[in-house]
């Protein structure tokens, strides 16, 4: 199961790897010349190598909160602007922490930016549940909203003292999370990642509550039937949800930034999508997945740097490997992989449903 | 003053209301596109480009929808022939064409620094009616597009609701399995939708770098697409609803313009977030996707 | 003449058809009658064009139809009535017959309106308000809706899909009437059904089918019910367990002036209605008459404008399991496994459930109890339930419900595509539960079920229940009630 899902994911990787290549050609690039800038980038030395971690962080929560959502059939496309409330709370909260000691401080700071979040989703939930809105349209809205306020704060109510540039007021130094192996910008965050994404495992394949929101997303009707929740459930999913990407916006602050800048997220929520996808919407795989596509984005800076191809390269082989991961997950791949593997398997529940069942 | 004003809302209100035409066409044959933004914005920087190298405006409308329809026909390949999640896949080309749109333009313009500049396409006095106080300049003195798009409004009810072939598309999004008993050709009827969307998301893309902003920035669509998606749930699926829609979004982008220009304090971000904040409140007031096709968003396949 | 030779089709690993040859005379009704998965519809649909076999071949009068083309086979004059009717819910009645063959200029749903009433005159029926939706309309009007959108197409051969298992029993005269009426234009009709009484009434000569093979044909003069059902499954049915469990005194469910409106229409209407330990109570009805919303409303899926369900037995509400209709898309989660579809159950759940952890090695090995002891074909606890045949899917609904150890069990159609063998089966899981001091609402629209299995008998119509009097329980009188001769 997890070798076969393992293949799936680097056969994803190594295909679109492949596109990307002929891309490269057409602009005229050297498709090895930008792997190796790629991999040198990203895995380099001690701080390529630390940076690709820092940036995986904030994939971790964003791809945890995709992962809950779409467990439950719930398609939160707006985990970027739940990251960005959350930065915005921690930001704004930031600067009046001076006076905690530090881990309270940064406790305070990333409940402070669980709350951005879990309003985010929360709200998108309550749509759905109570209004029938369909939840794809109302978190990509919140995501635009969460964008144009986050403009207005580092322009207006936050702006730092010299009003000079567009950003906040730098969050208080007890609020600044730990750090580990300076001068890297290695950081607790990873650590906080990490259990959160043991602790949603724990949550979907063990507890009760999990198996509810996994029977919802197979199958609404037949959960309503049986006395499951779901309008409670989807409620709670996309605040715990939005939740999740808000603390990893917070995470962000506290470590990296310091403050609010105009753009915090370079569009974690939709790399997330990718991150879920390869690991199969399971929380631990997430964790690995998230450290590839963080050496992607670590890396395409060292691309475009040293070979003149854009960083948006990235993006594109991020598109690809969500393509070619759905189209894995079809009959009709089952059908060819059935076809090239001779050798008979027992007879395992199919995972072709995964995805295609909303 | 207000005649700007009216006249701006019009002109942002096309490329929405282009692309949500396309979108109810598609959603009307029982697929969500959340792919639009991904066409519209390939369409406007393909348009550009081709607009630019070649000197000439049609030209570069053409490849702006030859462009989402390529966006799209990739779509159509996962959603219909693969039977996928449309969201996800949509979602993807989107994020597909934020990429392939910012390697390319890099490629292009980016590092040589060079003015990526074409004209704008000319706007048409529609001659006496263009000197109706108001609304003359209002609605008779936009681009040839915009009144595309006005005679598009009609012309797409008549396809659905008084021909043969909306009627079939209508059923595929309706309840695919009986319009493939009945010997429609299901597959067929979507990707034509799906194509027909691209060219109009294209289109309105296009509109964006060739009759409004004459150069492109990256992200140029700025979720217009999405927008339009909104549009179609906000008109109820009714092309007038639609063009309503829009005109309301429209007006919310231009008035941040003339806002600014009046030099009030109200901060523009405000003005930029209103349009999905209005989104958003209009779906909590009517909520419902009661209008919505049965079968929308629903992967279908062949038996 | 319709001919079929040689017909044999494969789906996976199963053979639909083995070597079938069909022949129907121009002027007949001519009944095609097997038990589920015989073969019937697999067959009719090779010969309309939807799928194509692996080998054999079809002609009409001599000339080879087109093989895997549906619109071929229209063309050559084969038009098929659906089981369910393939209708367009949210269009109107003009815009679903334009489907059809009333015009073939312009598009224009006058031209289709007129020429339908035309031909439904003709027929002996009328037709809807202009612009009516179909959702609004009944389902006899669906089924003559989609009758009339198939001879619009002036078929030689009518195929009709077991049309009278949505028909109520004062429907079915008029039904009937109108298949003769359709004989003496000289078409060749097709009536799918495993109803038997049904073909011998109506049908010219029979053809039966059994695993996708023919094995037998003959004329209703010729032959019995009880010899067609031996040719059907191979062997005399075990002699039916006849309940009547009537119960007690003891009351264990009541259910008081519960009703429920959706967008202006009454769905239920102050429906009352109490259960009695040990009995087996029947409520009859054609489908779509509040019965739904009924059972939805017990599983608690669903709220009620005003009223009350009370669980009088003990255990309360956990004692009490409804099993939904719709197996497949709302009884079972069919890509979860076994397992995971017996913890859909809340008290099973609960009953696996320490302290918000779910134990999994708990609700494994009481699925494989449950699947030994209800005889499921399945290979483990944690297969898919896609995996599953109809009938062990059936199975393991009503595994699932006693497993949860209730007073009262509501169960919504459950027999419907079982097979003889296996609707024996559920039943006497029933009886026994009953026997055992259980209460069971048996919600049916099929009379011969109910009649068997029932002590006391309800009739629901536009969501009112009344019950009935001993006198009233015989298939005319109760085809009456259900059709609401008393709303």
């Amino acid at each position: 199961m997890i070798v076969s899902s393992l293949a799936r994911a680097l056969g994803a990787v190594v295909l679109a790897a492949a596109i990307v290549a002929l891309v490269l050609l057409a602009l005229g690039a050297s498709p090895i010349g930008a792997f190796v800038a790629l991999a040198e980038g990203a895995f380099g030395n001690w701080y390529a190598l630390t940076d690709t971690v820092v940036k995986a962080t904030p994939l971790v929560f964003t791809g945890l909160a995709i992962s809950v959502s779409f467990s439950g059939a719930l398609w939160n496309i707006g985990a970027d602007g739940q990251l960005v409330a959350g930065a915005i709370a921690a930001g704004a909260i930031g600067p009046w922490l001076g006076g905690w000691p530090r881990p309270a401080a940064i406790a305070i700071l990333l409940a402070a930016g669980a709350a951005g979040g879990a309003l985010w989703g929360g709200i998108c939930g309550w749509l759905r549940a109570r209004r029938d809105t369909n939840e794809v349209i109302s978190t990509i809205m919140m995501n635009f909203v969460a964008a144009q306020l986050l403009s207005w704060s580092v322009h207006g109510p936050l702006i730092e003292a010299s009003r000079a540039y567009p950003a906040s007021t730098p969050i208080a130094e007890s609020a600044h999370m730990y750090m580990f192996f300076s001068p890297s910008r290695l950081n607790l965050g990873i650590v906080l990642a990490i259990a959160l994404a043991v602790g949603c495992y724990l949550f979907l394949f063990k507890t009760a509550a999990g198996f509810e929101l996994r029977a919802m997303g197979r199958n609404r009707r037949a959960a309503t039937f049986f006395g499951i929740p779901t309008a409670r459930l989807t409620i709670l999913i996309l605040t715990v949800s939005g939740a999740m990407a808000g603390i990893g916006g917070a995470v962000q602050v506290s470590a990296i930034t310091h403050r609010l800048y105009e753009k915090m997220s370079p569009g974690w929520g939709f790399e997330a999508i990718a991150v879920a996808l390869v690991a199969r919407l399971n929380p631990i795989g997430i964790i690995f997945s998230s450290l590839l596509f963080g050496a992607l984005d670590n890396g395409s800076q060292a691309v475009q740097r040293g070979q003149g191809v854009s960083a948006e390269l990235v993006q594109v082989i991020q598109a690809l490997v969500i393509i070619i991961l759905l189209a894995f997950d079809t009959p009709m791949f089952d059908r060819l992989r059935n076809s090239l593997s001779a050798a008979a398997r027992p007879v395992s529940r199919t995972t072709t449903t995964e995805l295609s069942d909303a | 003053m207000l005649e700007a004003f009216l006249s701006s809302s019009i002109g942002m209100a096309t490329p929405v209301l282009l692309a949500a035409i396309g979108e109810l066409l598609v959603e009307e044959s029982g697929i969500i596109n959340i792919g639009i933004e991904g066409a519209m914005l390939s369409g406007a920087f393909f348009a550009l480009a081709v607009a630019y190298f070649s000197g000439s405006t049609a030209l570069g409308l053409g490849a702006g929808m030859a462009a989402g329809a390529a966006i799209n026909a990739l779509l159509a390949v996962l959603v219909i022939n693969l039977a996928v999640n449309q969201v996800v896949a949509g979602t993807a080309l989107d994020i597909f064409a934020v990429g392939i749109t910012g390697v390319f333009y890099h490629k292009f313009f980016g590092i040589t620094g060079k003015a990526f500049i074409v004209p704008l396409i000319p706007k048409l006095r529609l001659g006496p009616l263009a000197d109706i106080p108001l609304i003359g300049p209002a609605l008779f003195h936009h681009n040839f597009l915009v009144y595309v798009t006005i005679a598009l409004v009609p012309a797409t009810g008549f396809l659905l609701w008084r021909t043969r072939y909306g009627l079939s598309l209508r059923a595929a999004g309706e309840r695919p399995e009986a319009a493939d008993a009945l010997g429609l050709d299901v597959y067929r009827l979507r990707w034509q939708a799906l194509l027909a969307s691209g060219v109009l998301a294209g289109l309105g893309g296009a509109y964006l770098t060739l009759a409004y902003a004459g150069t492109f920035v990256e992200n140029i669509s700025a979720g217009r697409g999405y927008v339009a998606l909104a549009v179609v749930i906000l008109g109820r699926w009714k092309p007038w609803g639609l063009a309503a829609a829009s005109v309301l979004f429209g007006a919310a982008m231009a008035l941040q313009f003339g806002l600014q220009a009046l030099g009030t304090t109200i901060p523009y971000q405000l003005f930029l977030a209103l349009p999905y904040a209005l989104t958003l409140a209009v779906l909590a007031i009517v909520g419902g996707q009661a209008a919505s096709p049965s079968a929308l968003g629903e992967p279908y396949r062949r038996p | 003449m319709l001919a079929a030779r040689n017909i044999t089709k494969r789906f996976g690993t199963t053979l639909a058809l083995d070597r079938a040859d069909f022949d129907a005379h121009p002027g007949e009704i001519h009944a095609l009658v097997g038990e589920n998965g015989a073969g019937k519809t697999t067959l009719m649909n090779v010969i309309a064009g939807r799928i194509r076999p692996e080998g054999g071949e079809a002609s009409l009068d001599g000339v080879a139809l087109p093989v895997g083309s549906a619109l071929g086979a229209l063309k050559a004059g084969i038009a098929v009535v659906n089981q369910s009717p393939m209708l367009f819910e949210r269009m109107s009645w003009e815009e679903n017959l334009a489907f059809g063959g009333f015009e073939t200029g312009r598009f224009d749903l006058a031209t289709v309106a007129a020429n339908a009433r035309r031909l439904a005159a003709r027929l002996g029926f009328a037709l809807p308000y202009p612009g009516t939706t179909i959702d609004e309309r009944s389902m006899a009007e669906r089924v003559r809706l989609e009758i009339l959108r198939a001879l619009s197409f002036e078929p030689r051969v009518l195929i009709l899909d077991e049309p009278t298992s949505v028909l109520a029993p004062s429907e079915l005269g008029a039904f009937l009437h109108l298949l003769r009426r359709l004989r003496a234009e000289g078409r060749i009709i097709v009536l799918i059904t495993h109803k038997l009484s049904e073909a011998l009434s109506v049908a010219d000569r029979v053809t039966v089918l059994r695993e996708g093979r023919v094995v037998e044909r003959t004329r209703p003069a010729e032959t019995s019910e009880a010899e067609l059902a031996r040719a059907m499954i191979g062997e005399l049915p075990e002699p039916q367990t006849r309940a009547h469990l009537a119960g007690g005194d003891e009351v264990a469910l009541t259910i008081e002036n519960l009703s429920l409106q959706r967008d202006g229409h009454r769905i239920l209407d102050r429906v009352t209605l109490s259960l009695r330990a040990g009995e087996i109570a029947g409520l009859a009805g054609v489908d779509g008459n509040g019965q739904s919303e009924l059972v939805e409303i017990l599983a608690r899926a669903l709220k009620a404008d005003s009223g009350e369900i009370r669980m009088i037995a003990a255990g309360g509400d956990a004692a009490l399991a409804v099993i939904p209709e719709n197996r497949d898309l709302v009884g079972l989660i069919l890509d979860m496994t076994l397992w995971e579809n017996l913890m859909l159950s809340r008290p099973l759940r609960e009953r696996a459930t320490r302290r918000a952890w779910l134990d999994r090695e708990h609700a494994i090995e009481l699925c494989a109890g449950l699947l030994r002891r209800f005889g499921i074909r399945a290979p483990g606890p944690e297969i898919s339930a896609a995996a599953l045949s109809g009938g062990n899917r059936q199975r393991l609904e009503v595994a699932r419900a006693i497993a949860s150890d209730p007073r009262v069990i509501v169960a919504h159609n459950i027999c419907r595509g079982l097979d003889l063998a296996g609707t024996a089966e559920v039943h006497r899981t029933l009886s026994e539960f009953a026997a055992a001091g259980g209460s069971v609402l048996l919600i049916s629209s099929d009379l011969d079920e109910l009649l068997e299995m029932c002590g006391r008998l309800f009739v629901i119509s536009a969501g009112r229940i009344r019950e009935t009097a001993v006198s009233e329980r015989n298939a005319e009188t109760l085809g009456m009630l259900m059709a609401g001769s008393w709303t």
